[in-house]
């Protein structure tokens, strides 16, 4: 058994292998594990809305021992993570960390965004800090305006960053 | 006379709460890497586990050092509250795993674990102890169930 607490440093190295197949192949596997996670927390999203994604993390903070402040708006979702285990521990490693392991979480989280008509902006800040600032608006327009202030700001599978339009 | 010193913590040495969600996960990454690439692409992703990502536990044993790896055992199957006991002899140590947490887990929440999932477990022992003094071989007993052992090689 690979304990769940190394899941991160199994996925480093995942991703280390799909980035040597191409972009397309990291796109697919982050789609797959999006399909995966989607038993987790559609349905909450689906019948809960914001406040299903806010019960949704605060369970991930716990489990995960997460750095994290959850604050719940009417319009928003707003999630600051201050220290991030995933990146926390693909960084405190024996093998080498993937480049841009920061990119999965909007890699699987932003389908589900598009999926339940919620607009993402996953400002992960910096790769090799591992902290970041994720926002879910019911508007579109908001989306946006968040998106300007954001440091480095992560696209998904359908939506590249910076694209912008949605 | 003094007491014995503590042992240094292991490399990677987690506590707090588990998210043991993340085994479905291992296990969707099973399933779309084999789909996708074959079982070649999965082994050595196992592989790299067994020898860069514990590369420390890889040390010890091919320093000869046997209880590193009992520790990790005790450390991470204590943590899931897996269902286990640990033989230590002098001629083999025997980890019985009555009731694995990751299988359980994954059956739980997957209905279907992959047929490859204990490869994760197989593959990396056999990663961690190549070239060493020591096998670690691994053998099903059933579902969810297994025996891990380390045995000095003839």
């Amino acid at each position: 058994m690979i304990p769940s607490d190394h899941f991160t440093r199994f996925y480093n190295e995942v991703f280390k292998f799909l980035e040597t197949q191409g972009e397309a192949d990291l796109e697919l596997y982050w789609l797959e594990i999006s399909k995966n996670q989607e038993k987790h927390i559609l349905e909450l999203i689906e019948t809960r809305g914001l406040a299903g994604m806010y019960q949704y993390w605060s369970v991930i903070k716990d489990e995960e021992n997460c750095g994290l402040d959850l604050d719940l708006h009417e319009d928003r979702l707003e999630l600051h993570m201050h220290a991030c285990p995933s990146l926390a521990k693909a960084m405190d490693n024996d093998a080498k960390p993937m480049t841009r392991y920061c990119d999965h979480c909007a890699g699987w989280i932003g389908p589900i965004m598009d999926k339940t008509g919620y607009h993402l902006v996953y400002d992960a800040i910096s790769r090799t800090e591992p902290r970041c600032v994720m926002k879910v608006f019911k508007d579109p327009a908001k989306a946006r305006e968040a998106e300007a202030s954001a440091q480095l700001l992560m696209g998904w599978p359908g939506r590249k960053s910076g694209e912008g339009g949605r | 006379m003094p007491e014995p010193l503590e042992p240094p913590p292991l490399r990677y040495q987690e506590e707090g709460n588990v998210h043991l969600d993340f085994h479905g996960a291992v296990n969707t990454t099973i399933d779309f890497i084999v789909g996708r690439y074959g079982i070649d692409v999965l082994h050595d992703i196992f592989r790299k586990m067994g020898t860069d990502v514990y590369a420390d536990l890889r040390r010890h044993v091919l320093a000869g050092d046997r209880d590193e790896m009992v520790r990790h055992w005790r450390h991470f199957f204590t943590r899931e509250n897996a269902d286990y006991d640990i033989d230590v002899g002098p001629d083999e140590i025997v980890l019985t795993v009555r009731r694995c947490p990751a299988w359980h887990h994954v059956h739980k929440i997957a209905g279907a674990v992959s047929p490859h999932f204990c490869d994760q477990t197989s593959v990396v022992n056999e990663a961690i102890a190549e070239g060493s003094p020591f096998a670690i071989t691994t053998e099903i007993t059933g579902p969810g169930a297994c025996r891990q052992i380390i045995r000095r090689r003839a």
